[in-house]
């Protein structure tokens, strides 16, 4: 099986268009991709592009509130958005014959969302109840005082979401004016994916987008994280079902040379992912789970490393079974990375990674929306031909190169780590 | 023995409704029942089966019995130990799975083309000669026992077991979760477990094969694989006892120190997947409060009052009738203005039926995304095997818009009244306690 080639697209307004034509089913999805995330947000105005994000689902003077999701339903598709730390995406996933509709509405809410000030305000307690949903879980709480303690300076340090005491005090003017900034043909790129002919979509795209007016320039983020002085810790204590660890260390973005190596070392630790979606777990075979599950030391051990624009965090993660404890689980999850460190890692762990790799990647074919979902996602990030070329960058990775930016990076002095340690249940230690 | 081979139609060309019509269905001689839906779209294999063997099966003071085997067949078979069926499967990028629930185990796996017969050959022998090594039994006890304090301090689950205590009485199978608590999987034993799985029985039992691969070959290969599988008594049956109507309302809160969000879940007794008002409460339940974005309860409760960031109502159709439950996460200071809005909701939609806009969409949503959820070979694997449990038929995916067009106004009106009762329900809420509302 080979892919289609994605055929990238400039309008006159600097709207970027990817196209793959892919004719598994009769199914199309269009996404649209804004640069801007909860990286771009000052202090006092944090969450503002989730909330924003929120807002473009709440009409426009052409389609009032409620009317795009009924179109699409009744079209028999899906469609949602979601807000990162680097991007907000939107996406419609339709019949193939149908999907004009999504451009109707992406080009019309690109522009005229109405943000009604009634509107907003619903929108702010719906918030609330989004981010006090998420506290109930203990890691929520542990994960935010681990990353706000990674980061003194870039805006990575703040919850996607947004802190509480800013949801309630931004106004309607402040989201209002967050989206004239960020949301222009100029800061979006449009993928689409699926049962299409190039040609034919691109007159539809142009007809619904090519006008859209240029917007103002884009303010230039400049926050860049100082070196880490030495390690950092927190413990979070509240009521809880169990102590968790998390381990984070300050390591390159997605456009570094060492991503491709610290990709794999994350694969090493715990199994190669896919990208995109559609994969399958490869975790019990790799090392963290031998290590520390097989032992009965943890219930659940994992490492994490996304690609983003910035350095951000290559993380350990484990619930520690009740006959244990946090230090000993730490001391446990870094044994590991030191055995890396000094002693490396074998070929037979770098074939196995490039095999699971290889077939990830071709369980996330079968889907037009993982497709488009990768290709506009590291076209933010990076660039979109990053998708074509990254089982080769991973496949050229060398054992000395994990082995490497282990040492560089996973080091005491750029990690902070975290303990969740349950207050005693019958005190009713809540708030 | 499969010695009359069965015709196999060439892959029919053209909508998705079609192909799946052209499914190769086999049963062999135990009774155990083949789907084979041969596509080529990408070079990948989705294999979906299930036991029709679950939690229902298990006797109360065993709770998590079920579960805890499906979980356990994985964990070592008479050929491979747990740690080879992970290397062996891993190193190749595919997978294998087996777990249990109320009615049924279920077991699959997803890989490359090229290994398939491996995926068979460890799914055949996790179904079939599981050993139990007590060593392993206990790792995952281990696990089980985590995730059920973890689960014990969930607001959602809690509400979950709280409603499901109201809505059945103690012998129904439904009173208690599936899971089992910490105390009843704290007692099963191995032996438990060795005997719970002599209940799996070929005839009761599924397999759908849906991608890269020859009919003929695999056809053959399972022929090998489970031919020889013979059970040790009859094929468990699916039949619950009746629950008597409930009277009254019946409300119960739980208090879960720590917590900043309550969820509230309101339900009734609903049917089963097979019923003739099934079609029917499937609409109802969209136009309540399914259909995402742009049902009764999201336009009263997260979009005119915003209160909730999730709420939603939910028809549990299966084997047997499960609950139809409505659902909203809320600040404790908002659970009796939520829970207002969520009975003066279903009050409404009971008193008035639909609107003829919102039969008119969820016709065309029902109708219009079954292509969607057709895309992959996971999301056809899925399709066969409700087509199997449920008896509709290999046709089902062609005459759908038939059972869909057919049900007007008058039928979703008239199921709405005889199962959402307003004076007869179960209500549970679990959160901080009280006395931090305020």
């Amino acid at each position: 099986m080979t892919n289609n080639p994605v055929q990238a697209h400039t309008l006159p307004n600097g709207m970027l268009v990817l196209t793959r034509e892919m004719r598994n089913a009769p199914v199309t999805t269009a996404w649209i991709w804004y640069r801007v995330g909860s990286r771009n947000e000052p202090g006092g105005r944090t969450g503002i592009s989730h909330w924003v994000e929120h807002m473009l689902f709440k009409g426009t003077p052409t389609m009032p509130p409620g009317t795009l999701n009924r179109l699409i339903k009744r079209n028999g598709g899906n469609l949602n958005g979601f807000t990162s730390l680097d991007y907000t995406a939107y996406y419609a996933t339709l019949p193939a014959d149908r999907i004009e509709l999504a451009f109707r509405i992406e080009s019309d809410r690109m522009i005229n969302a109405t943000f009604d000030p009634q509107e907003v305000e619903h929108e702010r307690t719906v918030i609330l109840a989004e981010l006090e949903g998420y506290a109930n879980y203990p890691t929520t709480w542990l994960d935010e005082a681990v990353t706000a303690a990674a980061f003194s300076v870039h805006p990575y340090h703040h919850p996607i979401i947004g802190y509480a005491c800013d949801l309630r005090a931004m106004s309607r003017d402040d989201l209002y004016q967050h989206y004239q900034t960020y949301y222009m043909p100029n800061n979006a790129v449009l993928v689409l994916v699926g049962d299409f002919q190039t040609s034919g979509i691109m007159a539809q795209v142009e007809r619904y987008f090519a006008d859209l007016p240029v917007g103002p320039a884009l303010p230039h983020l400049h926050a860049i994280e100082p070196e880490p002085q030495g390690e950092r810790r927190v413990m979070v204590q509240r009521p809880g079902p169990a102590e968790y660890v998390q381990i984070a260390y300050l390591v390159p973005g997605c456009r570094d040379s060492d991503f491709a190596a610290l990709t794999v070392l994350n694969a090493v630790l715990s199994g190669a992912r896919s990208f995109g979606g559609g994969g399958v777990p490869t975790h019990r075979s790799a090392r963290l789970y031998r290590a520390l599950v097989e032992t009965q030391l943890v219930s659940s051990a994992s490492s994490s490393y996304m690609p983003r624009i910035d350095p951000h965090l290559f993380e350990l993660h484990a619930t520690v079974r009740s006959e244990h404890h946090a230090d000993e689980i730490e001391r446990a999850l870094l044994h590991e990375i030191e055995r890396i460190q000094q002693d490396g890692i074998g070929a037979e762990e770098l074939a196995r990674i490039s095999k699971q790799l290889r077939a990830q990647v071709t369980y996330g074919s079968e889907s037009v929306t993982s497709q488009a979902r990768l290709l506009g996602a590291w076209e933010v990030l990076d660039s979109y031909r990053r998708v074509d070329t990254l089982v080769d960058e991973l496949t050229a990775v060398q054992a000395a190169d994990v082995q490497r930016v282990a040492q560089t990076y996973l080091t005491a002095r750029r990690r902070v780590v975290g303990h969740f340690v349950p207050t005693d249940q019958s005190q009713g230690d809540g708030q | 023995m499969m010695s009359a081979a069965p015709f196999l139609p060439e892959p029919v060309r053209g909508g998705i409704g079609q192909r799946i019509a052209s499914t190769v269905r086999f049963t062999l001689p135990n009774g155990m029942v083949v789907l084979l839906l041969p596509t080529t779209a990408t070079p990948t294999v989705t294999v979906s089966g299930e036991v029709r063997v679950g939690a229902i099966h298990e006797p109360a003071e065993q709770g998590g019995l079920a579960v805890f085997t499906g979980a356990a067949l994985g964990r070592g078979t008479q050929r491979r130990t747990f740690q080879q069926i992970v290397e062996d499967t891993e190193a190749r990028g595919c997978m294998v799975s087996t777990g249990s629930g109320g009615h049924t185990t279920a077991f699959g796996g997803k890989s490359l083309a090229e290994d398939l017969p491996l995926v068979l050959e460890i799914l055949t022998d996790m179904l079939q000669t599981p050993t139990f090594p007590t060593e392993e039994i206990e790792k995952l006890r281990g696990q089980f026992l985590m995730s059920l304090r973890e689960y014990e301090q969930s607001t959602r689950y809690r509400a979950a077991l709280a409603l499901q205590a109201l809505l059945y009485p103690p012998e129904h199978p439904y009173s208690r979760p599936a899971s089992g608590t910490r105390a009843t999987v704290q007692q099963i034993s191995r032996d438990d477990l060795e005997h719970f799985h002599t209940r799996y029985h070929p005839a009761a039992t599924t397999l759908a094969i849906v991608g890269d691969f020859d009919t003929d070959q695999v056809l053959s290969l399972l022929e090998t694989l489970f031919g020889g599988w013979e059970p040790a008594a009859a094929p468990p049956s699916q039949t619950l006892p009746p629950v008597a109507p409930l009277t009254e309302v019946r409300r119960t809160a739980v208090y879960l120190p720590g917590k900043i969000q309550s969820d509230i879940l309101w339900g009734v007794h609903g049917l089963e997947r097979t019923h003739p008002d099934y079609y029917a409460a499937l609409m109802a339940n969209l136009i309540l409060g399914q259909l995402s974005m742009g049902n009764r309860l999201w336009e009263n409760v997260r979009e005119r009052q915003g209160l909730a960031y999730s709420v939603s109502s939910s028809l549990d159709a299966g084997l047997s009738a499960g609950p139809w439950t409505a659902s909203a996460g809320v600040n404790p200071a908002d659970v009796e203005r939520a829970t207002v809005a969520l009975l003066h909701e279903i009050e409404h939609f009971v008193r008035e039926g639909p609107i003829d806009e919102e039969i008119a969409d969820v016709r065309d949503y029902l109708k219009g995304s079954l292509g969607l959820r057709l895309e992959t070979n996971g999301g056809i694997a899925s399709m066969l095997l409700a087509i199997e449990r449920y008896g509709l038929g290999l046709e089902y995916v062609l005459r759908y818009p038939s059972f869909i067009d057919r049900v007007d106004h008058d039928a979703i009106a008239a199921v709405a009244q005889r199962y959402l009762h307003t004076t007869a329900y179960a209500l549970a809420v679990a959160g901080p306690p009280l006395d931090r509302q305020e």
